[in-house]
């Protein structure tokens, strides 16, 4: 029995971006972390670049790919990481969901990736709290995590912009 | 380009960040009661007021604890350390002294105490 798989110019544009994202989610991973917790998150700027050109449904799909692939790849599926990412993926693609129905000129890649990245930060850290640390003491460490996803989700918003200005002046030229 | 949407986002986290780190980081205010616990008897609280010295006793001796002005602290303990004893004065909620050899735990709370019990 010969089976194929019908597959879309939209599947193909979330495989590619799936790929681009989990590449730099483990090249990520390999970088040393002054506190559990904060990193970059620069595969970020793939989703909110998914969103921006194609639309939440794209980015959405490809957060949730990369935190499941990413996961088998670098061999924390199922484990506290894993579920921590998973949290702070989901927690994101809703804040974005409803970012995106803002009308007007709404947000631009700066606040879409700070708000998703405030988001992610908030629900990794009450997942650690509820799921594995429930030790008021974490709480020390909330501002701290917060200050991180500012930080990083404003930087990831900025190298959003430039990407998309990038991708827009390929386009153009290609015409 | 960052659209007006953007900045208020990023000046609502920026103003907001501050009052999370008084939350959590911020002084406790001051101590109002002293807990003293000793390994295998009841905890006791007393109020942080008056002046008075008392003697715990612990499987190695007596130690000497003196409550005054708003403070505590350890006079004396019959340990090696003196750990506790060097820890001076404790006036600010939250803080504690402790004489592990000694099985003496002395810790100062504030008016509302943040956390009544951590589970695991």
């Amino acid at each position: 029995m010969n089976l194929t798989v019908a597959t879309t110019r939209q599947d193909h544009r979330i495989a590619w971006l799936t790929a681009l994202a989990i590449t730099i989610h483990i090249a990520e991973s390999a970088l040393p972390s002054p506190l559990p917790g904060i990193k970059p998150g620069l595969a970020n700027v793939v989703t909110i670049v998914a969103l921006i050109q194609y639309g939440w449904g794209t980015a959405a799909w490809v957060a949730l790919l990369r935190v499941l692939i990413g996961s088998l790849l670098i061999g924390t599926f199922l484990s506290p990481t894993f579920l921590l990412s998973l949290a702070g993926a989901l927690a994101s693609i809703a804040a974005l969901r409803i970012a995106s129905w803002l009308p007007g000129r709404g947000f631009g890649p700066v606040g879409y990736s700070l708000l998703a990245a405030l988001a992610h930060m908030a629900a990794q850290f009450f997942t650690a709290y509820w799921v594995f640390i429930p030790h008021a003491g974490l709480f020390h460490l909330l501002p701290v995590l917060m200050t991180a996803a500012l930080i990083f989700g404003v930087t990831s918003g900025m190298i959003t912009q430039l990407a998309l200005q990038r991708l827009r002046a390929a386009e153009v030229s290609a015409l | 380009m960052m659209t007006r949407a953007d900045w208020i986002v990023l000046i609502l986290t920026v103003a907001l960040l501050p009052s999370l780190y008084m939350r959590y980081w911020g002084d406790e205010g001051p101590a109002t009661s002293v807990r003293i616990s000793a390994s295998g008897q009841p905890d006791i609280t007393l109020p942080l007021t008056g002046n008075r010295r008392f003697t715990v006793h612990g499987p190695l001796g007596d130690s000497v604890i003196e409550i005054r002005d708003g403070r505590v602290r350890f006079v004396s303990s019959p340990c090696r350390g003196q750990q506790c004893v060097h820890s001076g004065w404790l006036a600010r909620a939250g803080e504690l002294a402790a004489c592990l050899p000694n099985g003496i735990m002395v810790s100062v709370l504030g008016r509302d105490r943040r956390y009544d019990s951590i589970n695991f």
